[in-house]
């Protein structure tokens, strides 16, 4: 019998359902094949909400970077109070005067192209990611012989261990080549199995055997992959598609109903940034009465318990416990109190307040954390308007200094030094208008040259300072979630900003 | 027929420069933002002047609109600026995710709905409300709701098909069913509610001209009477659903994607113009809008063969 075409197109559909219906009944559809019974897990799944950029070693990112993580070793490894361990360098001596370091890199490593790692190829790559990491402009490279190598900085660097924990390594030779975009070197325990992986969607790795630190890396494949829509990942972990993704307040119940187990971390401290604190663009933040009052409008037990449904701890400064900055049993220096805030403004002459414009930037969190913060402003009269920054532009207009007092979720390191670095000090990325302060210099100058006693007090003198004057309106520290599949395990959690497992932390 | 065809041709090309055009205009900025988005917050503003060189967002508008425009006629629709990935490569694994999504709703739908819409001109009574009750109901929760619900029932609790993920059919064809049955489902409810009531309208109509009453006069079989002629006529409208449902689908399949973790062209456009990524926003954008012309362009000429009338100016 002929079909006709209409007939023929009518087959397609209705074969395609039938085939559809025929193979559910064959497959979970899941991707844990792996798990045999009796078999342990060979391949690592991890869900990772943002995709990598590519296979440039410039361009890693360091939060969940477990791509870069796996192709390439740092020259040491840090833990989470920045501890340093051997990596490619199996010992290392710092200057007295922290501008510089002396790396003896261990014999015998090789790159995935087997080639031998050497001080030739940390040069390379050092130098390369000083064209767009402004934390290795001037570094002068020094080979003494193939295995030694001394990093001197133009300036001392109080946080080197974590630049040396920084910096990957790739081949010289490939830099040369010019393919970074394409074919990744690997000197890390991971090579790229390009043929399983789809950028943008699945990454494939596969463990190098000759690797010198094989142990630590027990699973023999690990497969990333990108889910950027939340319910996506959980959705994933639930049914079994990956052993790992990131969860937020808002699903982490879900997802332990479900049999998952989840590590709560506490890697940031919700904050305002007064960077004004000469009232250059806005004169009232000139005047640290009104700094303090801003501080006392804000009700931290409550921010943390209803704003945060109990997902996180009141603030009263901004580092993380632990570090030398952090003063303990500090007490809250700005009680809530709305009519002491009241007369503060008014002896500093600010009783009629002022307008602020506080940005706000998509998936930030912005959306529950601006309306209180308006309304709290709002009781001493700032008129706080929300400014929407999109696009490309959003933190390039939020870093310029437009805005002086912007809302972030900031890390709260493992060492109080880098948070030092990167939100108080004039160069800071985050102090946005790089104002300086000699108090500020000349305590930060201790940290440099002291002993260790005299740099931790010192760091805890530049908390005490801040706290006293205002620089920051400190609300809560915010607990996150790294959710798994109970059949991985990770018994601690290394990252320095202590925001997610790094990838030596999953084990069998 | 000839100057429909080169009518539609000059039409395509406008809207193809005009859209195009557009969408370069509105992402153009001093560059700046872009190249600090690609390097981070730890490049100092020297390092990221040389990089907006580098990628040539320096360059005016115009320049570097034709640059692209240059290009893109021989092929060669750049880099990305964040991953260095050539666009036509992104593109060759994107485009078949996306497709697989559209034509298999499509083709559903057309089945189901013309059957649907004819049943209820037809036969109307409780069969119409339900028709009528699908098309309102579906067209009020999004694709993306459906899916959530899909995937909670399908995926979650019952373990039949695959919470997310896209398998290719060249490595597992069952596997490919099963990763993209969902995610059709998901698009296919919205897509039958608005075009089983457009069908059923247009069929209604039909059945109330003369012809029709003359055609069962002349005592020939209804079925023969619906498919031959009955639905020739109602064709007209049914195409502009047809080309409607694939522009609609090409919107929904962005939400779909992300829901179900698809690597396709909705899923590349979203993340990349987050990020200001212009050479992949550009490649998305140029192979959606010449699947959409090409469609409307084979739409029109598929009206035009099937109804001589619709040639007559």
């Amino acid at each position: 019998m002929q079909r006709t075409r209409a007939q023929t197109a009518l087959m397609v559909p209705v074969t395609v359902l039938a085939l559809a219906l025929s193979a559910c009944g064959g497959s979970s559809g899941t991707g844990s094949e792996d798990q045999g019974a009796g078999t342990q897990k060979d391949t690592l799944t991890l869900g990772q909400t943002a995709d990598i950029e590519g296979y440039n070693i410039t361009l890693q990112p360091s939060y969940q970077g477990w791509f870069g993580d796996a192709v390439w070793d740092t020259l040491l490894t840090c833990d989470e109070l920045n501890n340093p361990s051997p990596q490619i360098a199996e010992s290392w001596e710092i200057s007295d005067d922290s501008t510089s370091a002396t790396l003896k890199i261990r014999e015998g490593q090789t790159f995935s192209d087997d080639t031998e790692i050497d001080a030739a190829d940390i040069q390379a790559s050092g130098e390369l990611i000083a064209t767009v990491n402004a934390r290795f402009e001037g570094v002068k490279y020094d080979i003494a012989d193939p295995n030694t190598i001394t990093l001197t900085w133009p300036e001392p660097q109080a946080v080197m261990i974590s630049r040396l924990c920084e910096l990957g390594v790739t081949s010289s030779e490939a830099i040369e080549g010019g393919h970074l975009d394409e074919t990744p070197v690997s000197s890390g325990p991971y090579e790229l199995d390009a043929g399983s992986t789809t950028r943008g969607s699945t990454y494939t790795l596969t463990k190098r055997e000759d690797y010198w630190d094989s142990e630590t890396y027990p699973y023999q494949n690990l497969v990333l992959k990108v889910l950027e829509s939340e319910t996506a990942g959980i959705n994933a972990l639930k049914t079994g598609q990956i052993d790992g993704v990131l969860a937020s307040a808002a699903t982490i119940d879900e997802v332990k109903a479900s049999g998952q187990e989840a590590i709560t971390l506490s890697g940031a401290t919700t904050r305002l940034l007064i960077t004004d604190h000469k009232g250059e663009s806005i004169p009232a933040l000139g005047d640290v009465r009104v700094r303090q009052a801003m501080n006392m409008v804000f009700d931290r037990d409550a921010i943390a318990k209803q704003l945060y449904r109990g997902y996180a701890t009141p603030a009263y400064q901004i580092f993380r416990e632990g570090t030398d900055a952090y003063i303990e049993g500090l007490e809250d220096p700005y009680p809530y109190d709305v009519e002491k805030a009241k007369q503060l403004m008014e002896e500093a002459g600010y009783a009629d307040g002022f307008d602020l414009q506080i940005p706000s930037v998509s998936g930030q969190n912005h959306d529950l954390l601006i309306p209180y913060i308006a309304e709290a402003l709002g009781k001493i009269n700032i008129k706080v308007t929300e400014t929407p920054l999109t696009g490309p532009d959003a933190i390039s207009n939020l870093l310029s200094g437009t805005y002086p007092v912007p809302l972030w979720q900031l890390g709260n390191y493992g060492d109080s030094r880098q948070d030092i670095v990167d939100y108080i000090l004039p160069s800071g990325i985050w102090n946005v208008l790089h104002q300086e302060d000699p108090k500020v210099a000349d305590l930060w100058n201790t940290v440099l040259t002291g002993t260790e006693e005299e740099s931790a007090q010192a760091q805890k003198d530049i908390n005490q300072y801040v706290i006293d004057q205002a620089w920051f309106v400190p609300m809560a520290y915010p607990n996150g979630f790294y959710a798994y599949n109970p059949e991985v395990k990770i018994p601690h959690v290394s990252d320095f900003a202590n925001l997610h497992p790094l990838l030596r932390d999953f084990q069998k | 027929m000839i100057s429909i065809l080169v009518k539609n041709l000059l039409r395509s090309v406008g809207v193809l420069l005009t859209v195009t055009f557009a969408t370069f205009a509105l992402m153009y900025g001093d560059g700046r933002g872009i190249a600090r988005a690609v390097l981070g917050v730890n490049a100092s503003d020297e390092q990221v002047q040389q990089e907006v060189i580098r990628l040539g967002l320096d360059q005016p508008l115009l320049v570097q609109y034709f640059s692209w425009a240059k290009n893109a006629l021989t092929g060669d629709l750049g880099r990305s600026f964040f991953t260095g990935e050539s666009v036509t490569s992104a593109l060759s694994t994107r485009v078949p995710v996306t497709m697989s999504l559209v034509f298999f709703t499509l083709v559903l739908m057309i089945i189901i709905s013309v059957l649907l819409g004819v049943a209820s001109a037809l036969y109307g009574g409780w069969l119409d409300r339900i028709v009528q009750f699908v098309a309102i109901g579906g067209a009020a929760i999004q694709a993306y709701i459906i899916g959530i619900v899909l995937v909670f029932l399908f995926a979650v609790i019952w373990r039949i098909f695959p919470a997310t993920g896209y398998v290719s059919p060249a490595d597992d064809v069952n596997g490919w069913l099963l990763s993209i049955t969902l995610p059709v489902l998901a698009l296919l409810v919205g897509a039958i509610a608005n075009a089983a009531s457009q069908f059923r309208s247009a069929v209604g109509d039909t059945l109330q001209q003369d012809f029709v009453r003359t055609l069962r006069a002349r005592g020939i079989p209804e079925w023969q009477i619906i498919f031959r002629h009955v639905l020739r006529s109602a064709s007209g409208p049914g195409l502009i659903v047809l080309s409607l449902g694939v522009i609609s689908l090409f919107g929904g399949a962005v939400f779909i994607e992300l829901i179900f973790a698809l690597p396709g062209l909705g899923q590349l456009a979203q993340s990349t113009a987050i990020l200001g990524d212009v050479p992949m926003v550009m490649g998305a954008l140029l192979v959606t809008v010449l699947v959409i012309l090409v469609v409307n362009f084979l739409a029109d000429l598929a009206g035009a063969a099937l109804n001589p009338k619709s040639r007559i100016k």
